[in-house]
């Protein structure tokens, strides 16, 4: 499907609810251009009755005869039809101004409740930064397109429909003579665009280039200061600097030159009209003052009749940006949703176990991860992944709670295959703490509650402490009610996990699923987690993803995957005995005397 | 704008140019109606050859419009472009000068945006000011001498048009002001609420937080489309009144043209163009006002870019001195606070590390390990005490010697995009690849290079990401030894590595680099255990000095981290 195409639809599914207000506009707008098309005629008319009024009077013997009443008359009617366009675009302004507002903040909320439902395979393909662009720039791309080219293209429409029909009313042959430029400026414009297409594409990858090189260097300013590369690192910069100066002269140069070129057009055109104008009017058999009334009118039509062409090619690349931005939220609205499974069994806890049975799964097809693992869990049992990156712990964990769903085998609790559990019970009972644990705009309590927030403060400050977490929270001004984000920084990194894990305490999960932060952390503050997570496992199944040994040497079956296979399996001093992978591990990672 | 004033002397003839056009451009415009006028004229009169030559005349001004038009945009651009890339270069050229204190104190982020999105600013503004600024002025003028030439007894009309435009324009942008600042604090919470979630996707999944989050999030949406709707609303009422006070000024001057017509009878040809001339006012005055909202966007970033430029580097260094010292380092007293905080990160540390010997540093984090590296790197420079390598304050070093003596391998530092040998050559411009392997040889980085197609001049993607954690760092420290330096600082720069890889770079180091004097900080006791030297920190003090052994005996800090990584099996060995 083209972008056009696509875009199409995603705007008439979104607008098609507003279609009475369109409705009423376009009367208006219709309405307005009436207006706007016949005031001129007014103009001329009152000059013509002007110089009939002058004539007479100039004239001794009907003197007594001249009076300005019908040209008082036509003047009113000429104000009346501009208070009548004021109006009524007055109206639709306001109904276009509710409609953009209004559909934006439905799209808006529209790709949120959508982000919500994808699967989070989507996220995990896609970067962050994409997917906001499409939240921040492609949606301000789009309401900037309706909140200008809607009315401006129903207007030019509207008026270049009805300067027509009224030019062919008044004149034929000037009718003629004003649109006799048009192929021209249209040629003219079609040429412009495109070598403008051409060249913008090519400022901006350049752009891109060096912003790209800016981008790294500064952010590298530490290592460029340090190996003392500054004057290499502007002589880098220079070369990008010298493209971008050629490229975007011509960009600028061919995006730039379309409105004066228009505008000259239009110059033109108004002067051939006059020129014209005036030989017909002085060969033709008129009378002095019809013929200025068809000079000034039509001198006013070719005035306006360039200025529906202008808006519209103006408004080219701003249409342009709203196809693509429509093109790319759409892209969203189409992704698949999770899958939950139509009368799910509702999941009350795991009495006699957890089961993964012979789990095969891949990322991308034909690239196996996971190659038939098979795990045993019984009830209350403690379970370490090992193994070096890229090995699959994490992937089991994806599994576990149906972020991404199994290509073959199965995992089972108590028997029952989780993929047959609604997927809201399923992931109420399986509580996860994540490496890199996400805070939220609120107070510290709003974040410990945020799986319950209907929580009582007893419960959040039970959790803190479980976590280890309660003396700090107390020790700032504010205390619980403090206000925390995910970019300010009153946590630190280890603080941060102890935060994370606290608000798992609250939710009570049946099983529990802890994946170890890895690095800035250090040992001591390691120790400090290590009390809490002993806390929270106590009494519940639990799977723990360890990169550091010392965590999980009580654990009671360590499992060893090693490019998506289980190599060795069993409790630290059976893998010791065994002397294998996880012997040589333990080795690496501890000191001895 | 003072800033820019240099910038346009050296596109001297261009700006003259672009200017000339667009007075040709305005003249063109402007005159249209006048040459209208004798037209009119000579049709009242009858006068075949006045419509004629006027006619060609008024053809040939249209050509001279487009001209103009034409020659104003490529000299408009020509001067925006020269100013914006310039100013640019100048931007980056200086920040290159900066101590990394300043960058720090502007951040990264931030500097790159004034580089890029600031910089664009002013060559859009500048084009905008040859393009349309120094024609609205001229038409505006223009057009109301002509418009008060054409009729001199309605001066007063304009005057009345004007005013009350304006003070529509002013009312209703008092009211669109309190609203825009409103927008941007409503489009900064809902991007708020929308990139927490898409960072914790999994955390809002997990906890079935679904509902919550839409509820929050259309909350922060609905205040942005109520804003967004009420300044659509001002907008809508603000054009049509626009139009129609100047068409109403249209209608009252003709009727005063018709009330006087009989002692003016020349104004019959003249309504026309007093219109004309009426509407150019008015699309100078809305014109104005658009552009004068977009200039103020520009001021901001040229105020931005000001401030990097007028930035004077916090650290300056001696221009000549020792062109080689050695690689002894000793702290006398050294105290540190970091700019803006309140407490110093480094209290009276002393210690000295003689010349090729090891230095081990342990602590928690936030105890100042990375500070103290970045001191004798001359990253900052201490509030009191003194920084010594080979006995010469680093204040009292040239900065080719210092950066020459010392090599700063961090934790996160990657190579730039190119190939590896350029990211060598950068240290060591006559580097050959004997020597290249060399010191890929020592940073265990040897292994990957020559499997790679093209070995040492293999690409390095962006941030090194064609590349695994454990290589970055090997690549690295790479980097940091092919000079072979007097000083090797390794800040936690081997901490993806596994337990044998860093085995054998320690063992080269200690083989190929001896003479260098090597700073190892790391979370692992492992990485440290066998240095001349321990210190460890706590708080930004000496909490312990001296080797594992006697450490074990001397210091509760250091035993507890040991204890933290201290196998219980003894016997495992």
């Amino acid at each position: 499907m083209s972008d056009l195409k696509i875009a199409g639809k995603y705007y008439w599914h979104y607008l098609k609810r507003y279609w009475r207000g369109f409705a009423i506009s376009v009367i208006l707008i219709a309405f307005s251009t009436w207006c706007i098309v016949i005031a001129p005629t007014y103009l001329g008319r009152a000059v013509e009755e002007l110089t009939q009024y002058l004539q007479q009077w100039t004239n001794p013997a009907t003197r007594g005869q001249a009076s300005l009443g019908s040209f008082n008359h036509t003047l009113v009617i000429y104000v009346l039809l501009y208070a009548g366009d004021a109006a009524s675009i007055f109206i639709s302004s306001l109904i276009l101004a509710r409609v953009t507002a209004y559909s934006t903040g439905t799209m808006r909320v529209g790709l949120f409740r959508k982000m919500q439902r994808m699967r989070v395979q989507y996220f995990d393909t896609h970067s962050d930064g994409d997917i906001l662009a499409r939240f921040t720039s492609d949606l301000d791309n789009i309401f900037n397109a309706m909140n200008q080219a809607l009315l401006e293209i129903l207007l030019a429409v509207a008026q270049f429909v009805g300067l027509l029909i009224v030019m062919f009313n008044q004149n034929v042959t000037m009718a003629w003579v004003t649109m006799a430029s048009t192929p021209v400026a249209l040629i003219v414009a079609a040429l412009v665009m495109r070598k403008a297409g051409v060249a913008v594409n090519r400022q901006q990858d350049d752009i891109g280039r060096l912003n790209g090189y800016i981008n790294e260097q500064i952010t590298g300013q530490k290592i460029l200061i340090t190996n003392g590369l500054q004057q290499d690192s502007l002589k880098g910069f220079h070369a990008y600097n010298a493209k971008v100066r050629q490229s975007a002269l011509s960009g600028q140069i061919w995006s730039g030159i379309l409105n004066p070129l228009m505008q000259g057009m239009s110059l033109l055109n108004t002067a051939i009209v006059i020129f014209f104008g005036s030989w017909l009017a002085l060969n033709g058999q008129m009378s002095t003052g019809a013929a200025l009334a068809l000079v000034v009118v039509f001198v006013n039509y070719a005035q306006q009749y360039y200025q529906p062409i202008m808006s519209l090619t103006s408004l080219y690349s701003m249409i342009q940006l709203a196809i693509t931005g429509a093109r790319r939220v759409d892209e969203v609205r189409r992704q698949p949703d999770e899958v939950n499974p139509t009368d799910g069994l509702a999941l009350q806890g795991i009495d006699s176990g957890l089961k993964i049975d012979n789990v095969r799964f891949s990322y991308v097809p034909d690239k196996e991860i996971l190659h038939g693992i098979t795990i045993d869990v019984h009830p209350g049992e403690m379970v370490a992944l090992v193994g070096p990156t890229g090995s699959g712990k994490t992937t089991v964990m994806n599994l576990l709670n149906r972020f991404y769903d199994v290509d073959s085998g199965r995992i089972t609790f108590d028997g029952t295959d989780i993929r047959r559990f609604d997927l809201q019970a399923l992931r109420k009972n399986v509580g996860i703490v994540l490496q890199e644990p996400q805070l939220f705009t609120g107070t510290i309590a709003d974040n410990i509650r945020y799986g319950d927030p209907t929580a009582r403060m007893e419960r959040v400050i039970a959790a803190a402490k479980q976590a280890n977490i309660h003396d700090f929270i107390v020790s700032l001004p504010a205390g619980y009610e403090t206000e925390v984000s995910d970019e300010q920084s009153i946590f630190s990194a280890g603080q941060k996990q102890l935060m994370s894990i606290a608000r798992t305490i609250l939710t009570n999960p049946r099983l529990l699923i802890l994946d170890e932060a890895t690095s800035n952390v250090d040992t001591v503050t390691e120790a400090n987690i290590q009390a809490a997570m002993d806390n929270v496992i106590q009494g519940r199944t639990s799977f723990v993803i360890a990169h550091r040994l010392k965590t999980i040497l009580n654990a009671d079956k360590i499992v060893v995957l090693k490019d998506g296979a289980i190599i060795e399996q069993g409790n630290h001093a059976q893998l010791l005995n065994e002397n294998g992978f996880y012997a040589e591990l333990y080795r690496n990672q501890m000191v001895f005397d | 704008m003072k800033r820019l004033i240099p910038y346009f002397k050296r596109y001297r003839r261009d700006v003259w140019l672009a200017l000339l056009s667009v007075i040709v451009l305005v003249f063109a415009t402007l005159w249209q109606p006048r040459l209208l006028q004798v037209i009119m004229n000579a049709i009242i009169k009858n006068d075949q050859t006045t419509v004629l030559y006027q006619g060609m005349l008024l053809l040939g001004l249209a050509v001279l419009g487009i001209i103009g038009g034409v020659v104003n945009t490529i000299y408009s651009a020509k001067v925006a472009l020269g100013v914006a890339t310039d100013l640019r270069a100048d931007l980056y050229a200086k920040v290159q000068t900066l101590a990394f204190a300043d960058v720090e104190k502007f951040s990264a982020s931030n500097l790159v945006v004034r580089m890029t999105n600031d910089i664009n600013q002013v060559q859009q503004i500048v084009m905008a000011s040859f393009q349309q600024i120094t024609r609205i002025p001229l038409l505006f003028i223009g057009a109301f001498i002509l418009a008060v030439v054409t009729m001199p007894e309605q001066w007063w009309v304009i005057i009345v048009m004007m005013l009350l435009i304006v003070a529509a324009a002013v009312f209703a942008m008092r009211r669109m002001t309190v609203y825009f600042g409103q927008t941007q604090q409503d489009i900064e919470n809902v991007n708020t609420v929308a990139r927490e979630n898409l960072m914790g996707i999994r955390v809002v999944k997990s906890f079935v937080q679904e509902p919550n989050e839409i509820r929050k999030f259309s909350e922060k949406s609905d205040e942005l489309t109520a804003v967004t709707a009420k300044i659509g609303y001002w907008f809508a009422i603000l054009m049509p009144i626009f139009f129609l006070t100047a068409n109403l000024a249209v209608g009252v001057a003709v009727y005063l043209v018709g009330q006087s017509i009989t002692t003016h009878p020349g104004y019959l040809a003249a309504i026309t163009s007093f219109i004309s001339y009426l509407m150019q006012i008015l699309y100078a005055v809305i014109n104005g006002g658009f552009l004068m909202t977009f200039a103020a966007r520009a001021f901001i970033s040229i105020g931005r870019i000001d401030e990097v430029l007028a930035t004077e580097p916090s650290m300056q260094y001696v221009p000549d001195g020792t062109d080689h010292v050695s690689g002894e380092i000793s702290f006398e007293h050294v105290t540190f606070t970091y700019p803006g905080d309140d407490r110093p990160t480094l209290r009276d540390v002393s210690f000295t590390v003689p010349a090729g010997s090891m230095l081990g540093i342990v602590g928690a984090t936030g105890s100042g390990k990375t500070t103290l590296a970045q001191l004798i790197a001359r990253l900052y420079d201490p509030d009191a005490g003194q920084i010594k390598i080979g006995g010469v304050d680093v204040r009292d070093l040239p900065e080719k010697t210092l950066r020459a003596t010392v090599a700063y391998v961090l934790q996160r530092s990657t190579l730039f995009s190119g190939t590896i040998a350029g990211n060598l050559r950068q240290v060591k411009p006559d580097a050959q690849v004997r020597q290249m392997q060399w010191a890929a040889n020592v940073a265990q980085s040897a292994e990957f290079i020559e499997r790679l197609p093209q070995t040492y001049d293999a690409p390095v993607e962006e941030r090194s990401q064609n590349f695994s954690g454990g290589q970055k760092q090997r690549l690295a420290i790479t980097r940091g030894v092919i000079a072979n330096p007097e000083i090797l600082i390794l800040d936690d720069a081997t901490s993806a590595l596994d337990a044998r890889s860093e085995k054998l770079v320690q063992e080269a180091l200690d083989r190929e680099l001896k003479r260098t004097t090597t700073i190892v900080i790391a979370e692992k006791i492992a990485s440290i255990i066998r240095a001349d030297q321990i210190l460890v920190l706590d708080n930004g003090r000496i909490a312990g000095q001296g080797t594992h052994q006697t450490l074990l005996q001397s210091s509760a800090i250091y035993q507890a981290i040991y204890q933290t990584q201290k196998a219980r099996e003894e016997g495992l060995k």
